[in-house]
């Protein structure tokens, strides 16, 4: 008995460390908004990038905790990243299982923080908000890296940054490929002088 | 051997006269009240020390509150301690104050600006106003000066060299007297044109420098027309040194071993203004020394051989042209040499003076040094031409004298602009400036200049500092700029601080999420309208405060208690309200409550004594805390009593 009770010990302090000690934080941002309460995080969390996720949207009647339904059409949300430089409309659904429950999906291609603007109407209260991953909010997208096995697959953002190093490297070469030449078509006119 | 014995001898005399470390641009360092300091009771005073010594007399410190009333007493002189200004403040009202300083350099007369805010009693800091360039770009009229010196020492040594060492027996003497005497005018002019840009407000040693140039000036001036020059001796002596007129020196081609004395202390005067005394060391002054001689000794030599031999000489012949070709051959070694020396000393300080390699393209700085060095490699190649082309036809008995001249007007007229190009890069401010900061890094990512900076090297309270640039501008109106926090060795989770702009292209911000002693990697994350976050993160070490400071921790032992002390801040500041905890723990190892804990404070003033409370819920068990309104600067014993059970003593370092 006191085997087992010691196995389960050990189990449960394994497992409670991995929840004390994991990096990624868990989390949606809750937020009064007029009558409502936005609750806005991730579909899936951790979000990973380059994995299907999207928004997740709940909102519930402040006053008497209900889930307001009926908001896809109209309530509108986009993703944003940066100071703007890309954005992406998200088409809002709904889940019958899950009332007041809507979602955006959309592949997150960047690590890194997100923004969600949600905007419209609901009911009779004008909505514009901005959602944006953080440590005091939900996560941001994180890298896949710890996860893959056997072999690392480099995300397209690293891809991209090796090859603007080797378009660099590319163009010196060439640079001094002229530069060579030059000097060589210097020697041999100064030669036949 | 004996040539050389006269060299170093010039050199030595020089330095015997002009030697002494200085330093230039003086920058804030750390003042009292510190930056955003929150005090209990008014200052008589602010104190600030700067990098570098600050010439009173050129210098201002206002002290304004937040309507732009002016406090201070417009008494502003050496506060006594290094480096150190200080003014008198009238008595004011709580509230929120700004000081605004200006600093102009004992040394090269450079002005520096800057502003910081602390707060009398409660209330917020106020927010400083649109900070200006802390180094004012130069005026035209000190480029203008800095060049006509850099000229005529360039010329002056360069030709007083090439007379001594290369030139042949025969060189006409009024060539050479005519270099001398346009070297030693335009030191002279220089000169003075440095002290009208400086006006009254022209430090005393900067103003002794130089006069002690344009005396240098006068001398080489002097020497080529004076027939006396018995006479001149001692003048030279004084210029290079007392060495000049000891044994065969006096005696030794004397006019121009005296005309070498002048250049060499002319040089030697550019040095002791420079940049390179104000990184502080011997090395650095010995570099910029070498760099100077060097660049001299080709420059000015180039136009001497111009001048004084391939503008005199003929090459008709072919006895004519292998005497040429003779004289170009040892010019050219001398210059190989000295661009030897030139590249390796230039070479070394550049990695003193640039953070990264993009600041040869990304600050005023860099890109006077690439344009310097991009002409420097231009007259190389001239150079290289003159040596490898024109110089063996010459020995040849073939003439070549013409393209000789053509190929050295075309590098004399590089060198007038390398000669500009050296005197924008020496009023300009270098990026590797010393900081008053703890932490001060610089990374390029994304095309923008991100240099992170922490104030103190300690846990606890701290103000964090992003400088953004891209290119020569400061990054302004970021939309967001954050700093995240997380710890290297623990999981103490993640924490975030939203900077706000202070001036362009500066975000600070303030809080406390480096707790523990350990590495910390800050993530910074700027958004900017229109892009993509961009993102890096600096691994800071956090431990002992900075600044010459130690922590204030220590284990005392008390009866049968081990007693861990220490304050918070870890640096504590005169009149800057504290807390001073006692962490009590048993001989068993656990932490002991319900002790009844006073601090009886003996130090430069009066400091009543002192209950601790005991708050296990906040504080934890075990730990007591004392809240100290604020001490006097200087060195406290606090004697910690528990109950009647013993007492320890606590050292408290309180800083100005």
């Amino acid at each position: 008995m006191s085997r087992l009770l010691a196995t389960v010990a050990v189990v449960a302090v394994i497992v409670s460390s991995f929840a004390v000690n994991t990096k990624i934080a868990l989390g949606h941002e809750r937020r009064p908004v007029g009558p409502y309460t936005f609750v806005v995080g991730w579909i899936n969390e951790p979000a990973y990038v380059n994995a299907a996720n999207g928004l997740s949207l709940d909102v519930t009647d402040t006053s008497s905790l209900k889930p307001v339904e009926g908001l896809a059409k109209t309530l509108r949300a986009e993703v944003i990243v940066g100071g703007g430089a890309k954005k992406l409309s998200l088409d809002l659904s709904t889940d019958e299982e899950k009332p007041g429950h809507y979602e955006g999906s959309f592949i997150p291609t960047k690590t890194g923080d997100y923004i969600f603007h949600i905007f419209g109407d609901a009911g009779s209260t004008k909505v514009d908000e901005r959602f944006e991953s953080g440590p005091n909010t939900f996560d941001g997208v994180v890298s896949t890296d710890q996860l893959q096995f056997p072999d690392k697959v480099p995300a397209s953002s690293d891809l991209a940054a090796r090859l603007d190093s080797v378009q660099t490297l590319v163009t010196l070469a060439i640079v001094l490929a002229g530069v060579a030449l030059l000097v060589s078509l210097g020697a041999l006119v100064m030669r036949r002088r | 051997m004996r040539r050389l014995a006269a060299v170093f001898a010039c050199v030595l005399g020089g330095a015997v006269l002009m030697g002494g470390a200085a330093e230039a641009h003086a920058n804030y360092v750390r003042s009292n009240p510190d930056s955003d300091a929150r005090l209990v009771k008014p200052p008589a005073e602010v104190r600030i020390v700067f990098s570098e010594p600050p010439d009173p007399k050129g210098s201002e410190i206002q002290v304004l509150d937040m309507n732009g009333k002016r406090y201070d007493k417009r008494d502003v002189g050496p506060s006594g301690d290094a480096n150190g200004l200080r003014v008198s403040v009238e008595p004011i009202p709580d509230g929120g104050y700004l000081v605004a300083w200006t600093a102009t350099s004992a040394v090269d007369g450079h002005t520096t600006k800057g502003s910081f805010a602390f707060v009398v009693g409660n209330g917020p800091l106020p927010a400083p106003p649109p900070v200006p360039d802390a180094a004012p770009p130069p005026s035209p009229l000190e480029i203008a000066g800095r060049a006509l010196s850099y000229a005529g020492i360039a010329l002056g040594l360069g030709t007083a060299f090439f007379v001594l060492f290369v030139a042949p027996a025969a060189t006409d003497p009024r060539r050479e007297s005519s270099l001398l005497g346009l070297a030693g005018a335009l030191i002279i002019a220089g000169s003075l044109v440095l002290m009208v840009d400086q006006g009254a407000k022209l430090p005393p040693r900067l103003g002794v420098m130089l006069a002690a140039r344009a005396f240098a000036g006068l001398v080489l001036t002097a020497v080529p027309i004076t027939p006396r020059l018995a006479l001149m001796r001692p003048v030279g002596a004084l210029a290079g040194g007392g060495v000049m007129t000891l044994g065969p020196f006096a005696t030794f081609r004397p006019r121009r071993m005296i005309a070498l004395a002048a250049a060499v202390a002319a040089a030697m005067t550019a040095t002791l203004v420079s940049h390179a005394t104000a990184l502080g060391s011997l090395k650095s002054m010995g570099l910029d020394f070498v760099h100077v001689l060097s660049v001299s000794v080709w420059t000015g030599g180039v136009v001497a051989l111009l001048w004084c031999v391939l503008l005199a000489r003929r090459d008709e012949t072919a006895e004519d042209a292998r005497a040429l070709g003779t004289t170009v051959w040892r010019f050219s070694m001398n210059a190989l040499v000295a661009t030897a020396l030139l590249i390796t000393a230039g070479v070394l300080q550049a990695f003193d003076r640039l953070v990264l390699i993009d600041d040869l393209y990304e600050t005023p700085y860099g890109i006077a040094l690439t344009v310097k060095i991009g002409l420097v490699l231009v007259a190389l190649a001239i150079g290289a031409l003159n040596l490898l082309r024109w110089g063996p036809r010459l020995r040849a008995g073939i003439r070549a004298r013409n393209a000789l001249i053509r190929d050295t007007v075309a590098e004399t007229a590089i060198f007038v602009v390398i000669i500009v190009a050296a005197s924008f890069l020496t009023a300009f401010a270098p990026p590797a400036q010393p900081s008053a900061a703890a932490y001060d890094q610089t990374q390029h990512v994304s095309g923008l200049r991100l240099e992170m900076l922490v104030a103190s090297g300690g846990p606890g309270r701290n103000t964090y500092v992003l400088r953004v640039h891209q290119g020569l501008a400061p990054t302004a109106g970021a939309e967001k700029v954050a700093f995240r926090f997380t710890m290297v060795e623990h999981d103490m989770g993640q924490q975030e601080l939203v900077a706000a702009e202070r001036a362009p292209g500066e975000y600070v911000a303030n809080g406390s999420p480096t707790a523990m002693y350990g590495t910390w990697h800050i993530q910074t994350i700027v958004r900017l309208t229109g892009r993509e976050d961009i993102s890096t993160v600096f691994t800071v070490p956090v431990g002992a405060p900075s600044g010459g400071g130690s922590t204030t921790s220590q284990v005392v032992t008390v009866g049968p208690y081990t007693m861990i002390v220490f304050t918070d801040p870890a640096t504590v500041q005169s009149g800057a309200p504290l807390t001073m905890f006692a962490v009590l723990i048993g001989q068993d190892g656990n932490p002991v409550t319900g002790k009844h804990l006073r601090a009886t404070f003996a130090g430069p003033s009066t400091q009543a004594p002192i209950d601790a409370t005991e708050d296990a819920a906040t504080l934890g068990p075990g730990r007591y805390k004392f809240a100290i309104a604020g001490l006097d600067a200087g060195t406290w014993k606090a004697a910690i009593a528990v109950g009647n059970e013993g007492s320890a003593a606590y050292s408290l370092v309180v800083s100005r």
